[in-house]
């Protein structure tokens, strides 16, 4: 077994983070490592080398994309995903029996009716309680402050990677697509392929400035300038950054001269009703068209900020309210709908094909509510997994009567699920085999999909499937 | 040996450059009015480039500070140079175009090698690895002019700066921007980056704008009046006041930890300016040891524990911090003050960092003691004075900012990252077993750093230094050989990045001529001010401009909000749809319709295609087109009705790489 040096147990380092070096570009880093990695924007270039493990792990494969709903704030387990009543619990929450479950049908009446869909994982602990390490740390599932915390990617462009060589004709969109923020993680060290498509706000219009006034002046402006941009050519004298640009400007010819981008990227009066009518209902409804063009994306991360409820959580206008009266109908309204389009398939709807992740950074302080009516930052929390051969209408674990410590945990591990874990079983859910080590990384320590996870110190919650 | 062109035929070096001055002159006479936009803004960063310079900066050694008089500033229009037999109207005449030779620069290299370069190429010799080539004058003034004053050149200004034929007129050129105000501008931009000027945050959601703009005055005036850095850190870590009336308290109230113990705000002072002020990550420590934990990112750090972050963090305990209602604005205002009490007690077991305890039988009463030395206050004194006092006289306190500089300027630091110094990995022939040196340049980084603090910690003085530097003005272009990118560390070349969010809005202003109007959404509206400023460079902070149209723009390149989200150079395809699509900043500067527009006033003034080629690529790329640019643009020009045609061709130089990346 290695150490767990890397792993930081009692690490919450907070506030600001140091900010990746901007002066060797990610693949400039990939090539100082004398790995060199270059092509046009449709080179497969899965040709990284790889270590085998020394057996190759089982995989589900039962989905084929991703919704990472990403609640930045960190959202209240205990109100949640794990919903323990007291004296505290507001009467509107209206706790009611599903089977075994008990939820807030009257916080979240939406997301009520879809639950036979959702399974809760509840043993699940933090490993920081400061939002941006926490934040980092669950995206890019490693420690943000190891060795290669700076450089690595987001779990999104794992994704994307790996789904490269699947990539058909007429896939003109990006396999990550970001929506709902501007401060997506990137690529990291991969190359910017890899990269979000980031939308931080969406609208009823398409994507902004996506599509030029005038297809044939555009067509002829673009022609001239490649003849004239010869810099853009592989091998030209300004190097890889200006290379990068050049794959970005292929791919949004691609996305200026496709008719249905605008169609994709923008949404009806009627969805957005049912969605909730707000900013993160329209992502929603975008994330499921996304996927329903199949063309190409595969991995859409929603985030909704608000969770971080120190003060006035149950207040009638504020706090959980509040955020529930955007984010229920939305997921609700999204769960509904993936299970009636038809995925790539047949006889498959997107809900069997894509895996949604309802996650926080971490999770809040359990019992009574603080001097302030809120609650504070804790590691205890819990996470939401639905769709993609998730077996729903249950929980995986159980907490004790506040939901702090753990009775039973409910699953293989027999103890906390970290972050790790959870990556590996999306990996797995994906297909994807979590133990990879691709040796192309910056400083050649070997970037591994999930540490440790080769080692089998991380591997999936099964039980969820 | 007769220098040779890519062609391999010898080149004539004088008789390249005269050809290269004499297509900006023929330019120039044909559309000189023309092209001179009427609304431009004033600045005087144009002006400084292209004028002579008669001050006392030759007097100025590296490391005096830098004399704020001489801002001189006498035009030397191209007829006068013509006037004066520089060059000679009949041979100009004589010549035609397109014989311009863009890898023979006109200045001559110079023959004295600074510190600088005898660390950069002397490594580059030792190695086998050849250099670039020295730029031509027009990317180095571009070059030079992005980098010191965020703008790129006028025609007036490329045109000036080409024709003056005095041997030392880049290190002129170099000298007058440096005392231009949109120095001010763009190094207040990077001040404010560093210490995170802005007016809200996540951490503390309360909107600032009085605040912001009180630190924000306070860091371009203190660039202004050429303020040692060293003194500007200390005023920064030991301010007093109001943060409404004085700049300094801001810094503390940026870094407020909110919904946490005051110990979480003592910790936050101490880790930002660890990071800002001398490079290093000490945060790591401030919830563990770093034992077990940094060993193989950071050497140094491994050896310091949670306690010693704690004694250093103890600098800020005995610091008043109060709120008030601002009558006027009726915004929250802070009030810091040094008081004589206070200590940091190990006594916490909640808000954002694990608990806080001494060890059993031990007082939970930290006493402080710089992280770097163990020093201790002396009595009686201020703490965050001590502090302060202690932080900037550290070696690494120069080294650290020495570092951020040739970052800003080179494009990768001399130590990589800027922010994760690992002091037990800089000296090679104290490294300890296994590891490796940090910096590429271990001895020019030291020098650097101690001629830095010896000459007064004149910025002005190692900006002019590194941008004087033959390292410095190499090419971007790498001809020796096949770019490899082992080379960047050896800064082999002019390492090119994108222009920032500023720099590339203010370049399309410049390059069209078509400048914000200042009314309504075309205007760069800051909240609280009742001019908005002309220039994005001048922009208080990076969430400024929220209701003008440009807005959209200047976020898709990834400026940042100096608090979750640092500034970032990365691509995307949002910014090629950006340069390509936008209908608020691209599309209509590009219109012959627009009066203003570089494509109306070139229309306006001429018809010839070989003319107007030469205006759009002067005025957008800053440089003469290639004999082979021209050709292939001119077919195209003459390939239908010449208006659309042009603003085509107006529309591929702004999508042309070489906009974006300098």
């Amino acid at each position: 077994m290695p150490s767990h040096k890397e792993i930081c147990d009692a690490c919450t380092l907070g506030g600001s983070f140091p900010v990746r070096g901007e002066g060797l570009s990610r693949r400039r880093l990939f090539r100082v490592a004398g790995t060199a990695i270059v092509g046009s924007y449709f080179a497969d270039v899965l040709t990284a080398p790889r270590l085998e493990a020394a057996s190759a792990p089982a995989l589900q494969g039962t989905a084929r994309n991703c919704i990472f709903i990403f609640m930045a704030g960190a959202p209240s387990h205990s109100d949640t995903w794990d919903l323990k009543e007291g004296a505290w619990t507001p009467a509107a929450f209206a706790p009611t029996s599903y089977g075994d479950l008990r939820f807030a049908q009257g916080l979240m009446p939406k997301i009520a009716t879809q639950l036979d869909k959702f399974v809760f994982v509840r043993p699940v602990f933090s490993w920081a309680a400061v939002h941006g390490l926490a934040q980092t740390w669950a995206q890019k599932s490693r420690n943000p402050t190891g060795v290669l915390g700076d450089v690595s990617p987001h779990i999104g462009s794992v994704v994307s990677l790996e789904a490269q060589a699947q990539r058909k004709p007429g896939d003109i969109l990006p396999g990550f697509v970001g929506l709902g923020t501007s401060s997506m993680i990137g690529s990291g060290y991969m190359s910017s392929r890899y990269a979000p498509l980031v939308v931080p706000t969406v609208s009823t219009t398409g994507l902004q400035s996506v599509k030029p006034p005038n297809a044939a002046v555009f067509a002829e402006r673009y022609a001239l300038l490649q003849t004239l941009d010869t810099d853009r050519a592989p091998g030209a004298p300004y190097g890889d950054v200006p290379a990068d640009m050049a794959d970005f400007y292929s791919q949004a010819k691609a996305l200026a001269d496709s008719p249905t981008i605008n169609a994709t990227f923008s949404y009806n009066a009627s969805d957005y009703a049912r969605y909730g009518s707000t900013q993160f209902g329209a992502t929603a409804i975008i994330a499921k068209q996304l996927l329903a063009a199949n063309q190409g994306t595969r991995f859409v991360q929603l985030t909704v900020g608000g969770w971080d409820n120190h003060a006035n959580i149950y207040a009638a206008n504020a706090g959980l309210f509040n955020q529930m009266k955007a984010f229920d109908p939305a997921v609700g309204t999204l769960l509904a709908d993936l299970a009636v389009v038809p995925g790539a398939a047949t006889g498959k709807t997107l809900l069997n094909e894509t895996l949604v992740v309802l996650i926080g950074e971490f999770g809040r302080t359990v019992g009574p509510v603080n001097a302030q009516g809120g609650r504070d930052h804790f590691q205890r929390m819990s996470v939401a997994f639905a769709g993609g051969g998730v077996r729903g209408g249950r929980a995986i674990g159980v907490t004790d009567a506040t939901a702090n410590k753990v009775v039973d945990y409910g699953w293989s591990g027999n103890r906390d699920i970290r972050i790790e874990d959870l990556t590996t079983t999306i990996y797995s859910a994906l297909g994807i085999d979590y133990t990879t080590v691709l040796h192309n990384d910056p400083i050649g320590r070997g970037y591994e999909y999930v540490p440790f996870a080769k080692d089998g110190v991380y591997f999936p919650v099964n039980e969820v499937f | 040996m007769p220098r040779m062109d890519r062609t391999g035929a010898p080149v004539d070096r004088k008789g390249v450059a005269r050809s290269l001055a004499l297509t900006l002159v023929t330019l120039t006479l044909v559309t000189a009015a023309a092209l001179r936009a009427e609304d431009e803004p004033d600045t005087d960063a144009d002006t400084a480039a292209s004028s002579s310079f008669s001050s006392t900066a030759g007097d100025c050694p590296f490391g005096a500070a830098t004399p704020r008089g001489g801002r001189l500033i006498i035009q030397r229009a191209p007829d006068e140079l013509l006037r004066e037999g520089r060059v000679a109207p009949a041979a100009f005449l004589a010549r035609s175009h397109g014989q311009v030779g863009l890898s023979s620069p006109s200045a001559p290299a110079r023959t004295h090698r600074g510190l600088i370069d005898v660390e950069i190429f002397g490594k580059m010799a030792t190695d086998g690895i050849a250099p670039a080539e020295r730029s031509t004058d027009a990317e180095f003034l571009r070059r030079a002019m992005l980098d010191l004053t965020g703008q790129i050149p006028s025609v007036a200004a490329l045109t000036a700066f080409t024709l003056d034929e005095r041997p030392d007129k880049r290190d002129l050129a170099v000298e007058n921007l440096l005392r231009s105000d949109a120095f001010d501008d763009r190094w207040a931009m990077w001040l404010g980056d560093l210490v995170e000027n802005v007016k809200t945050t996540v951490a503390n959601g309360v909107e600032q704008p009085l605040g912001r703009d009180a630190f924000f005055t306070y860091l371009r005036t203190s660039l202004a009046h050429a303020k040692p850095y060293d003194q500007l850190v200390r005023e920064i870590l030991a301010g007093n006041g109001d943060s409404f009336a004085s700049g300094p308290p801001n810094f503390w109230i940026r870094n407020i930890a909110t919904m946490g113990v005051t110990q979480d705000t003592w910790d936050n002072e101490a880790a930002a300016a660890g990071e800002k002020f001398l490079g290093m990550q000490v945060n790591c420590t401030g919830c563990h040891n770093g034992a077990g934990h940094t060993d193989a990112v950071n050497v140094y750090l491994s050896t310091k524990t949670r306690m010693d972050f704690w004694k250093n963090a103890a600098f800020f305990a005995q610091t008043a911090v109060s709120t008030a209602v601002d009558p006027a604005s009726t915004q929250r205002k802070y009030l810091l003050a040094d008081v004589t009490t206070g200590s940091y007690l190990l006594n916490t077991k909640s808000g954002n960092r694990p608990a806080r305890a001494p060890v059993t039988g031990q007082s939970n009463k930290v006493d402080p003691a710089f992280y770097l030395t163990g020093e201790k206050p002396q009595p009686g004194k201020p703490l965050r004075a001590e502090f302060a006092r202690m932080l900037t006289a550290h070696p690494q306190f120069a080294r650290a900012t020495v570092n951020y500089i040739w970052k800003e300027m080179f494009g990768v630091g001399i130590v990589e990252p800027v922010d994760g110094f690992d002091l037990y990995r800089l000296d090679p022939a104290a490294l300890p077993p296994g590891q490796t040196v940090q910096a590429s340049h271990p001895a020019l980084l030291a020098q650097l750093a101690t001629q830095f603090a010896s000459g007064g910690y004149d910025v002005r003085a190692l900006l002019r230094a590194m941008a004087n530097s033959e390292a410095y003005q190499l090419s971007s272009r790498y001809t020796p050989a096949a770019w490899s990118e082992t080379y960047t560390r050896y800064f082999a070349r002019r390492i090119t990045r994108r222009m920032t969010s500023e720099q590339l809005l203010d370049a399309v202003f410049s390059a069209s001529g078509v400048w914000p109007t200042g009314t309504s959404s075309d205007a760069l509206s800051v909240q609280g001010w009742a001019t908005p400023p002309t220039r994005a460079i001048q922009l208080p902070d990076p969430l400024e401009a929220r209701g003008s149209r440009y807005n959209a723009f200047l976020n898709t390149f990834l400026r940042g909000n100096r608090d979750t989200n640092p500034r970032s150079s990365d691509t995307s395809a949002l910014q090629a749809l950006a340069l390509m699509n936008d209908a608020n900043t691209i599309l209509p500067r590009l219109l012959q319709s627009n009066a203003g527009s570089l494509v109306a006033r070139t229309l306006k003034a001429t018809t010839k295609p070989e003319d107007i080629v030469d205006a759009l690529w002067l005025g957008t790329l800053s440089r003469p087109p290639t004999a082979a640019e021209k050709a292939t643009a001119v077919t195209y020009l003459k390939s239908g009705k010449l208006g659309p045609k042009t603003e085509n061709l107006q529309w591929a130089l702004f999508n042309k790489l070489e906009f974006a990346f300098y």
